[in-house]
């Protein structure tokens, strides 16, 4: 799609251990600015630990990962730079229980990006809206529900102004009714042109939003390619099964 | 991965001193027959009896006023110390960790009265400075320790996705601390740090040992000039248990309040 964009994050020979255990084998990726590009792959394939290692929240052994121009690998790099540009979604929201919805959306913006308090509320509220939920700003978290609480926690990351989000299996701490909401709010972000990392084990999402789809397991990236050829007639034997055992 | 991130595991430490639980009626009951069964007493004895109680209860609240200038004086000093050796016993520096770490186990090693006159002595071998506040610093260091693993235990209960979270915006580790982690952990050890306050209370009878004229020591002193040793120390004793029964009933309610306020 942009083949001529510029590289947002680019992973070369990215390599983990736990110990004895290779988390991940000489993983090499990248992602173009504006790009959409979906993780799978059976739990324990090492996909969240490559997602995490985009913002530095796991540290890895070998290989490097660039994002935004800034070398993640290099302890020399200041970090903090470079999480405030790539936003990050979790599984389990980890909303700040103390705050409310707003002061959970103002907190990083005036504390890390020095907004003064009114600026950072006017773009809280107004992402809120965006995300439909708006009414619930006094609210604190554990008032919402996970539905609720995952976009309010995709508002928080937006509220950064991020050139990228990161998404860790986003939905599958919800209920089956919640799910939908939420991945609205993600097609409707894909629309606008944001750049996304999703890992996920929705596959109708990864079909229709996916410009790539990487197929990951036992620690390295298997199969990478358009969801239609993935999802129609994949490559590898280990991605066939995969597929099968999930649709 | 659990569905519910948010929800704080609850932390146990402390010893005997028992707060109050409206729930627990047998309890309950039994904090209002102590307490103000201790009042009727102490009432008693001092206008029905008078002599020589009225004389004691004349002579020993001077040390009251002492024994809680250690008792706020120390839990304070105490809390922050805790606070500082919670930090350093969670921290990534090797050379921290271990100060801290050593700091608590040596701490907990050693009786607190054998600490007590240990600190005390130090430092008046070092430096001049009044008794009270020797006395002050020797039962914060001491309780500083306990506290340390207070806050430790505080801030590990808080979910690890909350750090991740305040990092993954571009907060730096200390403003995620004092942002986002501190606050949440500050509700979880509140009630502890109750707990250690009342013992705090109790234990700061110990100084009494020290040229510090807290409640014992007023006590000792009238005993000794009058030879009234049941009767003062029934006195001591009833005064003690009146506030260490007030202020865990205190303690009790502002944890009741705090948990309504979720």
């Amino acid at each position: 799609m942009q083949e001529n964009s510029r590289l947002m994050i680019e992973a070369r020979e990215v390599s983990k251990f736990y110990g004895a255990f290779q988390a991940l084998k000489n993983v090499s990726f990248s992602v173009r600015d504006g790009e959409k590009v979906v993780i799978i792959g059976p739990s324990g394939s090492g996909k969240s630990t490559i997602l995490r290692s985009i913002n530095r929240l796991e540290t890895i052994d070998r290989g490097t990962i660039i994002v935004d121009g800034m070398d993640v690998s290099d302890p020399k790099v200041d970090i903090c730079k470079v999480r405030e540009e790539i936003g990050m979604v979790f599984q389990s929201f980890n909303l700040f229980p103390h705050k409310t919805v707003l002061e959970n959306l103002t907190l990083a913006q005036t504390v890390v990006r020095k907004r003064n308090r009114r600026e950072a509320e006017q773009i809280a509220l107004e992402l809120l809206k965006k995300v439909g939920i708006a009414e619930k700003a006094a609210a604190y978290p554990a008032k919402l529900s996970g539905g609720q609480q995952q976009r309010v926690a995709i508002a928080r990351s937006l509220a950064m102004n991020p050139k990228a989000i990161l998404f860790d299996e986003p939905t599958s701490a919800l209920d089956p009714e919640m799910i939908g909401e939420v991945l609205d709010v993600m097609k409707n972000l894909a629309q606008e042109g944001m750049t996304m990392v999703v890992v996920t084990h929705e596959m109708g999402f990864a079909r229709e939003v996916a410009d790539r789809v990487i197929f990951m397991d036992h620690g390295q990236i298997v199969e990478e390619g358009t969801p239609e050829h993935f999802f129609t007639s994949p490559d590898h034997e280990r991605a066939k099964l995969f597929l099968s055992q999930i649709l | 991965m659990s569905k519910n991130p948010t929800s704080h595991t609850p932390i146990d430490v402390g010893d005997g001193a028992a707060i109050p639980n409206k729930n627990d009626a047998g309890l309950f009951t039994a904090w209002r027959i102590a307490f103000f069964g201790a009042i009727f007493v102490s009432l008693y004895l001092a206008f029905g009896k008078s002599d020589p109680y009225y004389e004691i209860f004349k002579f020993v609240p001077d040390g009251i006023l002492v024994t809680f200038k250690v008792t706020f004086g120390a839990i304070l000093l105490a809390t922050c110390i805790g606070l500082i050796t919670g930090l350093g016993r969670i921290s990534d520096n090797r050379f921290i960790n271990g100060a801290a770490s050593l700091y608590v186990e040596v701490i907990r090693g050693i009786p607190l009265l054998v600490q007590i006159f240990y600190i005390y002595y130090a430092l008046g071998r070092f430096v001049k400075i009044p008794d009270m506040l020797s006395a002050i610093i020797a039962m914060a260091v001491c309780y500083g320790a306990y506290m340390g693993e207070v806050f430790r235990a505080g801030i590990q209960s808080i979910p690890k996705g909350q750090m991740e979270a305040a990092l993954s915006l571009g907060m730096s580790r200390g403003q995620a601390m004092r942002q986002v982690i501190l606050p949440q952990a500050f509700k979880v050890v509140l009630p502890p740090i109750g707990n250690e306050f009342i013992a705090l209370l109790k234990d700061s009878s110990l100084v009494s040992i020290l040229a510090v004229s807290d409640l014992l020591r007023r006590g000792r002193e009238y005993a000794s000039e009058t030879f009234s040793y049941f009767e003062t120390y029934t006195v001591i004793a009833l005064i003690y248990l009146v506030m260490t029964l007030f202020f865990s009933k205190l303690i009790g309610i502002m944890e009741e309040r705090l948990n309504a306020g979720k």
